[in-house]
């Protein structure tokens, strides 16, 4: 039988998988052993999800608009548009 | 019989900045940007009659910057972008011998529903993201903002599943290294 105890090298990258999708029994057991006695991977987990919320937030249709066109870009894009092409 | 009807002359002034900003966070190259933005409002053009007026106009355009976006990235699997790397492999220089974290995770005090909140991380996710290599940011953003299922991610990019993980375990240790180093300093 495999053991039950894994080190956080072992156990981050499943950490980090679980947030993609869940894990067969065996594996799911040994993560939450581990994080049930490290408290830094249990920061690891928590800073992946923080890390999600961020992204999605980033990634918004309405997202902040600190990156515009170019005056270039915009003109160019522009005159396309006009001319039909 | 009144049409909702698209106004292409006002495309640019009104969805520029946003359909580049929205492109921007997940390609990171201005210049790329700019051309996919041009290339989805040039379709829009082409397709003005199929817009039916079912959606507002700026999401009917969002929808086609959507898949330009998406275009691109298959260009890049295309150019063997997606393909693995030796140095895809975890790095043994997070962990001691004994499997120890080395710069090990800190305690962020972040309620993740409430991290959209926070306006100076969010700025520092985009840097941050801007500092990952090429491959991993890909697929960071094809997970975390496209919010692509994995198995879509293998399938559409040919990638072996436990080649993603490493990989998405990989750019998230770096992000969270990264949003550590420079702007969680206690």
């Amino acid at each position: 039988m495999r053991k039950l105890k894994m080190s956080c090298a072992d156990t981050s990258p499943l950490i980090s998988e679980r947030m993609d999708h869940s894990l067969p029994l065996m594996k799911r057991l040994r993560v939450g052993i581990h994080l049930a006695m490290c408290e830094v991977c249990r920061y690891y987990e928590n800073q992946l999800k923080v890390l999600r919320k961020l992204a999605q937030h980033l990634g918004r249709e309405e997202g902040t608009t600190e990156a515009r066109l170019s005056p270039q870009a915009r003109d160019k894009i522009q005159k396309r548009l006009d001319n039909g092409i | 019989m009144a049409q909702e009807k698209t106004d292409s002359s006002r495309w640019v002034e009104r969805y520029g900045d946003s359909m580049y900003h929205y492109t921007l966070v997940r390609v990171r190259d201005g210049s790329i940007a700019e051309d996919i933005v041009q290339t989805a409002l040039i379709a829009g053009l082409k397709a003005q009659e199929s817009f039916a007026g079912r959606s507002s106009e700026k999401s009917w355009l969002f929808g086609i910057l959507k898949h330009k976006i998406m275009d691109h990235f298959r260009e890049a699997k295309k150019a063997g972008d997606f393909d693995p790397l030796p140095d895809d492999a975890p790095d043994p220089g997070d962990y001691d011998a004994a499997g120890h974290w080395k710069n090990h995770p800190r305690d962020w005090k972040i309620d993740p529903e409430k991290a959209a909140e926070n306006k100076q991380l969010s700025a520092a996710l985009a840097h941050c993201l801007d500092g990952l290599p090429d491959r991993f940011r890909r697929l960071f953003v094809l997970k975390e903002i496209e919010g692509l299922d994995s198995a879509e991610i293998c399938n559409e990019f040919n990638i072996k599943p436990t080649n993603l993980w490493v990989m998405l375990h990989r750019a998230r240790n770096q992000l969270r290294q990264c949003l550590e180093g420079q702007w969680l300093k206690k």
